[in-house]
């Protein structure tokens, strides 16, 4: 089996009185055990120039690059924004499915489980056409 | 303003041939800004009954159409314990004991059918969990008393 690991830490010494600084360390395993995911997606990059939905993780097809996730498991994704802030009005909007989870703006990240059942692809928007570079994987089992 | 950072690392020596690492660092900054950084949070540590599927934060005007970063840790250490993490009656994955989730949030108050809410429930045991949201600003309730 393979040990995975995932770390946060969230700091700020002026949000607060006093500074905050929070920080765990996610063993990821497969779901309900103590056995380590031993698969991945690897690490993507995909670039569009679009104002258009695009599919980043397409669940529950039996091909593409997230065919082989086992649907409501522990699945992981990990997405970055690659372009810069610029002005911070560019962005792309993450859904699953139909559904707005957020805006990742330029240089921002995000890490989430994924239930990865069929139709739960995860998506992405653009908020304009000029070009946009996510990097992205996803941990399964 | 504060200047707020959230930082990843992805590592395994032995899931690939080679090491894998890979680090990402951001700063919480508001909607429309280059360097303005998020002012507000709320960091809270909850018991979440197993049973029922909770409103954990709750949909806002004021949240709507911005740049929101939920942090939720899901604090239990039997394996088998997990709780799944919903928005607008999707479910968006399980966290397992000692899972984390880090993502952005924005309201869509827009959806007829359901709230965009970030909802929890709990599976197997009662779930202890801490979450943090940074955030710009709440839509405060006038007192009724």
């Amino acid at each position: 089996m393979a040990t995975t690991t995932a770390t946060i830490t969230i700091s700020s010494a002026d949000i607060a009185d006093n500074a905050i600084s929070v920080s765990n360390t996610a063993t990821l395993y497969t779901a309900g055990t103590d056995t380590g995911i031993s698969e991945t997606t690897g690490l993507g990059r995909k670039k569009v120039a679009t104002a258009s939905n695009v599919v980043l993780l397409d669940g529950g097809l039996t091909s593409g690059i997230a065919a082989d996730v086992t649907a409501d498991k522990s699945a992981k994704v990990y997405i970055k924004n690659h372009n810069d802030r610029g002005d911070g009005t560019k962005y792309v909007n993450i859904l699953l499915a139909a559904v707005e989870i957020g805006r990742l703006y330029g240089g921002d990240w995000m890490f989430i489980p994924w239930c990865a059942a069929d139709g739960k692809d995860i998506e992405f928007t653009p908020s304009d056409a000029t070009e946009t570079t996510l990097e992205y994987t996803c941990f399964y089992e | 303003m504060a200047t707020t950072t959230a930082t990843i690392t992805l590592s395994s020596a032995d899931l690939l041939s080679d090491n894998m690492s890979l680090s990402a660092t951001m700063n919480l900054y508001k909607n429309g800004t280059t360097a303005t950084g998020l002012e507000q949070l709320n960091y809270h540590r909850a018991l979440i009954p197993t049973g029922t599927n909770f409103d954990l934060i709750p949909e806002s005007a004021a949240l709507s159409e911005d740049a929101s970063y939920v942090y939720i840790c899901l604090k239990n250490t039997d394996v088998t314990d997990y709780v799944k993490i919903s928005i607008n009656s999707e479910e968006i994955g399980r966290l397992y004991a000692g899972d984390w989730l880090f993502m952005p949030w924005d309201c869509d108050l827009t959806h007829a059918t359901a709230d965009s809410s970030i909802e929890i429930e709990a599976f197997t045991h009662d779930a202890t969990i801490e979450y943090m949201l940074f955030h710009s600003g709440e839509t405060l309730l006038t007192a009724g008393d």
